[in-house]
């Protein structure tokens, strides 16, 4: 059971939050030569509502063998795997937004830990097990999955 | 044609004093000597004139001279001050050093709004900031309908367009950003604090590397 302080508060997303959400420019590529290893993002839409997809992160989460820190602020999310990995062990934050009625903005993001084994993570378990919560609006789903991913 | 200094060097078109750049921007000293080495690089990929032009910019950004985005567009119009079509050493150092940790945040609230105004009409209009969310989405992998993305459109207006004039001027974005400080997170690099740490590779090498297309 979750419980949120001060009532249900998700943060809300503007356009402007979107735009500077998806980094629309990214001056990082001015000053690497080469493209360091990509870290996976997910970001996707869900007409679940917050307090479901909290639930359902955490519960994927357990499953998973990661441990839940809800510590932080009520629209967030942060697990570590309890298993140690290459660098430690691999930790996950996901934020959740409210975007329009009924329509809830996650993105998932590695906090701690080896980029290779998050990328491994998220194509093999975390996607397979958010697939039918994405909202995709009628889209066909893209190659990789119903949840695509920046390349 | 550049201009020779005492040292007999010849530096780029454009450049400044390192000390003088420093003591204007975040950046230290031994950091605009760093950033002038990434900058030979950059404006000499193409066209070897000392200058970063607008293919020059868009292979250093994509990997790809010839690729574009809204956002790249916006930028070298905002980093070319002198608007002379090429980005000078002078520009691009001031320019990155909105983008420091340590900038006053008036210039970040200030260059986010330029960057906005896509059409440079000193406003930024609903048709502007729609382009601009339906741009960033297509080359996401986040996937939202037209009608929510009209609808999100419209609540962003609303909250922001205080005078109702259906558009938003620069006092309204101070406003709106003063109420939503995470909007102007994408204006600090927090790489660029340290950038000789951050990326030694282009420190180190003189050498232009092969780009990847």
């Amino acid at each position: 059971m979750i419980l949120f302080r001060n009532g249900n508060k998700t943060k809300t997303l503007n356009a402007f939050h979107i735009i500077s959400l998806l980094e629309g420019f990214n001056l990082s590529s001015l000053f690497e030569e080469k493209k360091r290893e990509e870290k996976e993002e997910i970001r996707f839409a869900t007409t679940k509502s917050p307090e479901t997809m909290v639930a359902k992160l955490e519960s994927v989460a357990t499953e998973m063998k990661f441990m839940v820190d809800k510590t932080g602020d009520e629209s967030s999310l942060r697990m570590k795997r309890n298993k140690i990995g290459r660098k430690g062990r691999l930790g996950i934050m996901a934020e959740i937004w409210a975007v329009a009625p009924s329509l809830v903005v996650v993105e998932v993001k590695k906090s701690s830990g080896d980029t290779l084994e998050y990328n491994r993570f998220c194509s093999k378990q975390l996607r397979p097990a958010l697939k039918d919560i994405v909202w995709t609006s009628g889209y066909e789903s893209t190659p990789a999955g119903v949840v695509g991913c920046i390349n | 044609m550049g201009c020779v200094c005492s040292t007999g060097v010849k530096h780029t078109p454009g450049y400044e004093d390192p000390a003088l750049l420093a003591k204007e921007t975040p950046f230290t000293v031994s950091e605009v000597e760093a950033l002038y080495e990434l900058f030979k690089k950059l404006s000499s990929s193409i066209i070897n004139d000392g200058r970063i032009h607008k293919e020059e910019f868009q292979l250093a950004l994509f990997r790809n001279r010839n690729r574009r985005n809204l956002f790249a567009d916006r930028i070298f119009d905002l980093f070319d001050l002198k608007r002379n079509g090429v980005i000078e050493f002078g520009e691009f150092v001031r320019s990155l050093g909105v983008f420091h940790p340590n900038a006053p945040v008036e210039d970040k609230i200030t260059f986010a709004f330029r960057l906005y105004d896509l059409r440079r009409t000193g406003f930024i209009e609903r048709e502007e900031l729609k382009e601009m969310v339906i741009a960033l989405l297509h080359e996401s992998d986040l996937v939202l309908s037209e009608d929510v993305i009209e609808t999100i459109v419209e609540k962003t207006f609303s909250d922001a367009d205080i005078k109702g004039d259906g558009k938003i001027d620069e006092d309204e974005w101070k406003q709106f950003v003063a109420k939503n400080p995470s909007l102007i997170k994408n204006m600090t690099l927090p790489y660029l604090k340290d950038i000789t740490l951050a990326f030694p590779s282009f420190v180190l090498s003189t050498e232009v590397e092969e780009s990847e297309i």
